[in-house]
């Protein structure tokens, strides 16, 4: 700050001569508007600068100057010879203002509130105090909850505001419960974007007090209605139950009247005392007994579970279809009951035997860690896709076999300097790169490192000394690559201590064919070595889209869904290089009719599902965009074992049965075909 | 005959098989009751592209993804045009020490048959439109014969069921064993 | 993530100080020094953000909200005004204009970037 410090005192100085100047002419014209304004003008830059580069006196002294003219441009106030007066003098004074010096500050400081006051007097003008801030509770830092219901105007956005903004805000403060309410957004047709039609009920327990809640609104106070309300004393957001209570509540009655929440809160806020007197009777009780937090049980049971599950999901989509073609009175909000809590059915059950493959990431790197320092070998190891969720049962069996291709990259793989891997013209620290994600039916996870690579000569070598081909055997690189996988067929010049320990690759294929998945490696000398686990996904029910292409219905996974577009049958046919207009961008697109030898004739009008699979893009041509649609995978059997791009079926309500489409497959399978299609 | 030789011949022709007829065009067909779990009437079958063309597609069966398959294609017929007799035979099989359930697409069922073991003759190993492998026997009803079918094998075989030199038959005179 | 930002104020010391404290920010900031000079900015360029003073000779700041409005570009960006305390007439008008939200002068630099982060992420 100080260093704009200068720059003020120079604006200012030629504001205060442009002052000076402006009186003169007031002098002999005391109603010119125009030099009243400039005046203010200036009054007004002054007072804005001066406080932020120190001036606090000419702060204080400008602003009851600004009040004057202020009034004096509104007309409240006539310019008089007394005013005239005081003006030009003020010009004096805040050009001693601005040369204040730590010697005569003190003097200053008189001087200024004497001249302050002298204006008061005459003008009978008051310095209007500084706003008020509302009293702020003594926080105390307790957690209390709070109610606000938040209605933004319809044009909301018309201002610049991003009403989620304010949302997030809210949630910073601490444990908040949002429940939007959608009641009013209108159909497709008549919806206008540019408009907000969602309003919110909001919960937040916060140690932060009232005043921090509203103060998240402050910009919006014109183009919102806000009811901000403190309901309770305790933070009743972190009881899950009372949490939910409250969701519910406030879904199902969206206009709830405060006071009928704070009824409601009475009755919450005596089970959460009754919960937090026996949580202190237990908490002395856990330390003497191990307090059970999970239980065990048999697989059998679990997967007898999910099945029911399955099945409630497939004929609670029959039971949807039903109420939606015939229209029984009162079966709407039973149908709609039902499909929600089949729903939540369905993410608890399956999330029992689901969990992210983050928790055994941990593992690894420890054993990267001790390994790199071992080796002597600078690696970073890398993540991505933690967060892909896999069988619990799968994941224990997976930490041997991954742990070994780890330190195989490791030990094989990496260089064995850091020299080694400058002269290759790579980056000094070698990197290993666990990336897990879901295609299909199946989970991937892939470890890459960027070492030496294979030398799939070499190998080759390998096998005719082995006898396991000879000389003119006709062998591709794949297949070269999966002879690692057998056993006694390693290449390392010895067995190190590390990867020897009778834990070979082909033991790890082994495993994971015990998983009914498959394992592949590849490589390429000097770059890098990259092993793939594919391992099929237990039974699931995947979000979908469900589409239609002529009497075939087609779901694809909503992961990889991106948008919908609309085109005409002829600009689809006219396309150049299978290209579309993606928003902005040039992106291929499949016509499905023929990729998939559908027959019949196409509509006039067709839609793309542009579909993404690590990071490229894919344009699906369909007939109809139905809707979403919850899929319980099916499996098509052993008979089509070889049709890779549809990845299982599933039955929908009406009894029919949809296929599911692999849009990993499908692009993998156009991009490298030239035969685009269309 | 006296009652030793009676009996012998009885014992021997005890083993009775029972199975289920059907028809492809003008031909029967028989498969083994041991494999077959139902009969459906024709329900909507949806197609899944990239697969052999004898692979109708699939069908819900009770919540079961089932895949149908269409007789008249493995054995060498035009594809099936839906009549009202037209319907899906679930079979239970084992392929590749696998169980597999799938369902067959046939013009019409036509009756169980309870055949004892001498009533079934062996198929002819050439001459015969049907690679021999597939045919388990022939029975003769009336003036033709109905072929017992191999199902495991069948459909463990991605090929077509009819022989290569199928045109060959038309140079060939007067074919007795198709009994025409 | 940096924004583009214009700064519109007539006076210098304004305008370096928040453009100052802003690019530390790591923020792209232009500068205007009045509202003829900021449309004329604004016009094809992509800005993210625009702060303006109220009080600037050749078209005041509620003018420049009303217009910025008006474009197609700039329907829906958000626009901080710089505003002294006192100034609650003068606010309301900006709202009706068309402003997002303000920011009370003086102001130390965190003001100025919390101001920012309400409004632009």
């Amino acid at each position: 700050m100080e260093a704009f410090k200068q720059k003020f005192v120079e604006e200012a100085t030629e504001q205060i001569n442009d002052l000076e100047e402006a009186l003169l002419q007031l002098d002999k014209n005391k109603e010119d508007m125009d030099t009243i304004e400039s005046i203010f003008r200036v009054m007004h830059s002054l007072k804005g600068g001066s406080a932020m580069f120190g001036f606090e006196k000419i702060d204080k002294f400008t602003h009851i100057l600004e009040n004057i003219y202020d009034r004096i441009r509104n007309h409240e106030l006539k310019v008089t010879p007394e005013i005239l007066d005081l003006t030009f003098q003020a010009v004096d004074h805040l050009r001693k203002l601005l040369d204040e010096t730590p010697e005569n500050e003190q003097q200053l400081e008189q001087e200024n509130k004497l001249f302050i006051e002298r204006i008061e007097k005459a003008l009978n003008e008051k310095t209007t105090p500084e706003h008020a801030s509302i009293q702020d509770e003594p926080t105390e830092g307790k957690t209390k909850t709070y109610f606000v219901r938040f209605v933004p105007n319809e044009d909301i956005m018309q201002n610049g505001t991003n009403p989620l903004f304010l949302l997030e805000d809210l949630s910073q403060l601490g444990t908040s419960l949002i429940v939007p309410n959608i009641s009013k957004i209108p159909d497709f047709n008549s919806l206008d974007p540019a408009k907000t039609y969602t309003s919110w009920n909001i919960l937040l327990s916060t140690n932060a007090g009232i005043n921090a809640v509203i103060d998240v609104f402050i910009f919006v106070d014109d183009e919102a209605k806000i009811e901000t309300h403190k309901i309770s004393d305790y933070n009743l957001l972190q009881d899950k139950a009372i949490k939910n209570i409250l969701k519910d509540t406030l879904q199902q009655k969206p206009h709830i009247k405060p006071s009928e929440i704070h009824d409601l809160i009475i009755d919450l806020e005596n089970i959460y005392q009754e919960k937090e007197e026996k949580q202190v009777k237990d908490e002395s009780r856990k330390k003497v007994e191990h307090s059970i937090s999970s239980i065990r049980v048999s697989s059998d049971k679990l997967d007898n579970l999910i099945n029911w599950v399955s099945e409630l999901v497939t004929i609670q989509a029959q039971l949807s279809l039903f109420n939606k073609e015939n229209n029984y009175p009162g079966l709407d909000p039973i149908a709609e009951e039902i499909e929600k809590i089949s729903r939540r059915l369905r993410d608890d059950v399956f999330s029992i035997r689901l969990i992210p493959i983050a928790n055994m990431v941990t593992r690894f790197q420890r054993l990267v860690r001790e390994l790199s320092n071992e080796l002597g070998k600078e690696v970073d190891f890398i993540t991505k896709g933690t967060e892909t969720e896999l069988d619990k049962n799968i994941i224990e069996m997976l930490i041997d076999p991954v742990m070994h291709i780890i330190r195989n990259s490791l030990d094989h793989g990496i260089e064995d300097s850091a020299q080694a891997r400058i002269d290759a013209g790579k980056a000094q620290k070698g990197s290993i790169t666990l990336n897990a994600f879901y295609s299909g039916t199946y989970v991937y996870i892939q470890i890459i490192d960027d070492g030496k690579g294979l030398d799939h000569e070499k190998l080759r070598q390998k096998a005719i000394e082995k006898e396991i081909i000879t000389e003119d055997t006709q062998i591709t690189e794949k297949e070269i690559f999966d002879l690692v996988f057998t056993s006694g067929f390693s290449t390392a010049k010895e067995v190190t201590n590390l990867s020897g320990r009778g834990v070979g690759m082909d033991v790890v294929k082994q495993k994971i064919s015990e998983l009914r998945g498959e394992v592949e490696l590849t490589s390429k000398k000097g770059k890098g070595t990259t092993v793939t686990i594919k391992l099929p996904l237990t039974l699931s029910i995947i979000d979908g889209l469900l589409v239609r292409i002529a009497k075939t219905k087609f779901v694809i996974p909503l992961a990889a869904v991106q948008k919908i577009y609309e085109f005409t049958h002829k600009e689809i046919e006219e396309s150049i290089n299978n290209l579309f207009l993606a928003d902005d961008k040039r992106v291929p697109f499949i016509y499905l009719r023929d990729a998939l030898n559908i027959e019949g004739t196409p509509p006039e009008i067709e839609r793309i599902v542009n579909v993404e699979f690590q990071e490229t893009f894919m344009g699906l041509t369909v007939d109809e965009i139905i809707g979403e649609y919850q899929a319980v995978l099916k499996p098509l059997g052993r008979m089509y074992k070889d049709v890779d791009i549809v990845s299982g079926a599933t039955i929908l309500g009406d009894g029919t049965v949809a296929l599911v489409l692999d849009p990993n497959r499908l692009i993998n399978e156009y991009t490298n075909k030239e035969n685009i299609g269309g | 005959m006296d009652a030793q030789t009676q009996t012998n011949k009885k014992n021997v022709s005890d083993q009775v098989h029972t199975y289920l007829s059907f028809r492809l065009g003008k031909e029967v067909f028989a498969a083994s009751v041991n494999h077959v779990v139902n009969i459906l009437e024709l329900k909507p079958i949806t197609k899944v592209p990239h697969a052999p063309e004898y692979m109708s597609g699939v069908i819900n069966l009770r919540g079961q993804v089932l895949p149908v398959i269409d007789m008249r294609i493995k054995f060498g017929m035009t594809p099936t045009e839906p009549t009202v007799d037209t319907c899906i035979i679930v079979l239970n099989l084992e392929i590749e020490n696998e169980e597999v359930k799938l369902g067959i697409l046939v013009d019409a069922v036509s009756e169980v048959l309870e055949l004892e073991e001498n009533q079934i003759e062996p198929s002819p190993s050439i001459g015969t439109k049907y690679k021999a492998e597939f045919i388990k026997g022939m029975w003769k009803k009336d003036e033709s014969f109905i072929m017992l079918l191999n199902l495991d094998l069948i459909f463990t075989r991605d090929e077509i069921v009819v022989v290569e030199e199928k045109t060959n038959e038309a140079d060939m005179p007067q074919n007795e064993e198709t009994g025409e | 993530m940096g924004k583009k930002i214009l700064i519109v104020d007539d006076s210098e010391s304004i305008r370096e100080v928040v453009s100052f404290t802003l690019a530390n920010a790591g923020h792209d900031v232009q500068k205007a020094v009045d509202g003829d000079d900021a449309l004329k900015q604004l016009d094809g360029t992509a800005y993210d953000l625009i702060i303006t003073d109220l009080h600037m000779p050749n078209k005041n700041g509620i003018e420049l909200i009303r217009e910025v409005r008006k474009m197609d570009t700039y329907k829906f960006i958000p626009i901080l005004f710089l505003t002294t305390e006192s100034q609650t007439e003068k606010k309301k008008e900006a709202k009706e204009a068309g402003a997002t939200g303000w920011i009370v002068k003086p102001f130390v630099p965190d003001k100025l970037l919390a101001a920012i982060n309400k409004v632009v992420r």
